[in-house]
């Protein structure tokens, strides 16, 4: 690889460059291999989750996912987190290969602190969502070998832009789509998708008009459904009292809305 | 002809002297701990920024040149960011920062005459979960440390930096005497800036020799305070985020520098 122009010294690196590349040159992370011709498929099954949706509502922006870890038909892990907190005031939330995920979540993390305290300012949101993007896209090596896809949502709150709230998802390939009112992937996502576009057209408000309470009822009520015809994804275990993790971003940080609130809310308005 | 033994360490005290002399003008930086973590403060010239944030719990102070300052923050970051990326952010330590990785390479290219040595001095500090974990630690453009906390018995919960021997003295000898473990940031702020002046006060032509008495160090302090910006930041202990890095705006500052 190049050095970057303003490395002077062997010993250091120079402020251009970011935090991947400077893994990459300390050889601890690698680009997946891209393998052309036709692939024979996985030889084994890896583990995988879904379900996660993402909407703006009065207060900010609601990130939720179920908690099911899955390997083909086997359920792996019932309480997974697959919504993550990148900094302050982003989320990343995802659905697919976990190892994958957690590791470019990490990354990602890692890569906006190294950029703030380097070039001692705050990465743009641009800049943030680009980031994530090519993560994906240095990682489409192994979606084509089928061991490694992931489908992210990414939310972010930025007091220089309008609007504040910022809501992504993306493909596997990278591809970053910018979106005004709702976001879910995963495999229960259709479902999800149904019933956010119903609430947002023909609901009794619209997803932006909803205050806190309504808005984590419906992504309950959402999950719950994606969880009714789709085996991969965990919904709410009412047996096992294990409830979706759900976290919001408001305008001075993020909130993790605790277990037993979440509860609450079932209880009064989905059970 | 530097071959010859005399002439390395002939060689070695003209670079020394050199160095000191660039250094000599370098304001001073105080570092103190307080009731809820650890607060660095300078005041000087807003062009330059001279406190800066290493890693969740590390932040930095750094006189000399901005070259040489920028070379070893970047490497600092480079080395506790990757650290923390392949292990955890409490592997991160800045002991190990300090002994392994920054002390030899500035021990190294201040002795091979032939290279430039680094025209800097670090002040670093890490906050730890109790104040006795606390660590401060000075590094010397030949590489030497200097560390109070849990490495060693601790003697004083501050460290100062600062661009003569003789201003440091004055400086730590302020700080003795006035600085209280568990003060409030407020009271910490004020005592830092008066430790701040009287290093500033022992830098330079006009250079005191004795301590000044609290009425020339105030009269001092607000001066530089009417043309100059006060720079200073905090790493919390118990703040929610992993991140204890805080940098305090003059807002903030203003009220605790009026008493």
């Amino acid at each position: 690889m190049d050095k970057p122009p303003l490395a002077l010294d062997p010993n250091f690196s120079g402020g251009s460059e970011d935090f991947p590349a400077l893994l990459r040159r300390k050889g601890l992370l690698q680009n997946a291999p891209e393998i052309t011709g036709a692939s024979g498929g996985p030889s084994f099954v890896p583990t995988e989750s879904t379900t996660i949706l993402a909407f703006k509502f009065s207060g900010g922006v609601l990130v939720a996912g179920d908690r099911r870890a899955t390997a083909g038909n086997t359920v792996v892990y019932d309480r997974a987190d697959k919504v993550l907190e990148i900094d302050r005031h982003s989320i990343m939330a995802i659905a697919g290969v976990p190892a994958t995920a957690w590791e470019m979540a990490r990354v990602l993390e890692h890569s906006f602190q190294y950029f703030r305290r380097t070039q001692l300012q705050e990465m743009s949101v641009d800049g943030k969502v680009r980031a994530l993007s090519k993560l994906l896209r240095d990682n489409f090596g192994f979606v084509m070998q089928g061991v490694g896809v992931v489908v992210p949502i990414f939310a972010t709150y930025d007091s220089n832009s309008k609007p504040e709230a910022r809501l992504y998802f993306y493909d596997a390939m990278g591809a970053q789509f910018e979106v005004t009112d709702y976001a879910a992937t995963g495999s229960g996502s259709p479902a999800v998708r149904g019933i956010l576009y119903y609430e947002n057209t023909w609901g009794s408000k619209k997803l932006h008009d909803l205050n806190e309470e309504e808005a984590v009822a419906i992504a309950l009520r959402a999950l719950d459904t994606a969880a009714e015809a789709d085996t991969a994804t965990g919904g709410v275990d009412r047996t096992g009292k294990i409830f979706p993790l759900i976290k919001i971003v408001f305008r001075d940080g993020i909130v993790t809305l605790p277990e037993e609130k979440v509860a609450r809310i079932f209880n009064d308005k989905v059970a | 002809m530097i071959e010859e033994p005399y002439r390395w360490v002939e060689a070695i005290a003209n670079r020394r002297e050199y160095v000191e002399t660039q250094l000599a003008q370098g304001s001073p930086i105080a570092a103190v701990g307080y009731r809820d973590g650890i607060l660095f403060l300078t005041i000087g010239r807003r062009s330059r920024q001279k406190i800066y944030e290493i890693y969740d719990r590390i932040a930095m102070g750094a006189i000399g040149h901005p070259g040489d300052i920028e070379r070893l923050r970047l490497a600092a970051i480079e080395l506790a960011s990757t650290e923390g990326f392949t292990r955890s952010a409490s592997d991160v330590s800045l002991r190990r920062l300090a002994h392994y990785s920054l002390s030899p390479v500035m021990k190294a290219a201040f002795e091979q005459v032939y290279g430039p040595p680094y025209l800097a001095r670090l002040l670093f500090a890490e906050v730890g979960s109790s104040p006795k974990e606390d660590l401060f630690l000075r590094i010397d453009y030949d590489g030497s440390l200097t560390a109070d906390g849990p490495v060693a018995q601790p003697r004083q919960r501050f460290a100062v930096l600062t661009g003569t021997n003789s201003s440091a003295e004055l400086m730590e000898k302020f700080l003795q005497q006035n600085h209280v473990t568990d003060a409030a940031l407020p009271d910490a702020i004020a005592v830092a800036a008066d430790g701040w002046s009287v290093g500033r006060m022992g830098l330079g032509e006009n250079a005191i020799k004795e301590m000044p008495d609290r009425d020339a160090i105030r009269k001092h302090r607000d001066e530089q305070l009417a043309d100059s910006g006060v720079e200073a930041a905090v790493l919390e202990r118990d703040a929610k985020s992993a991140i204890r890095y805080r940098t305090l705006s003059e807002e903030e500052l203003h009220p605790h520098l009026q008493r």
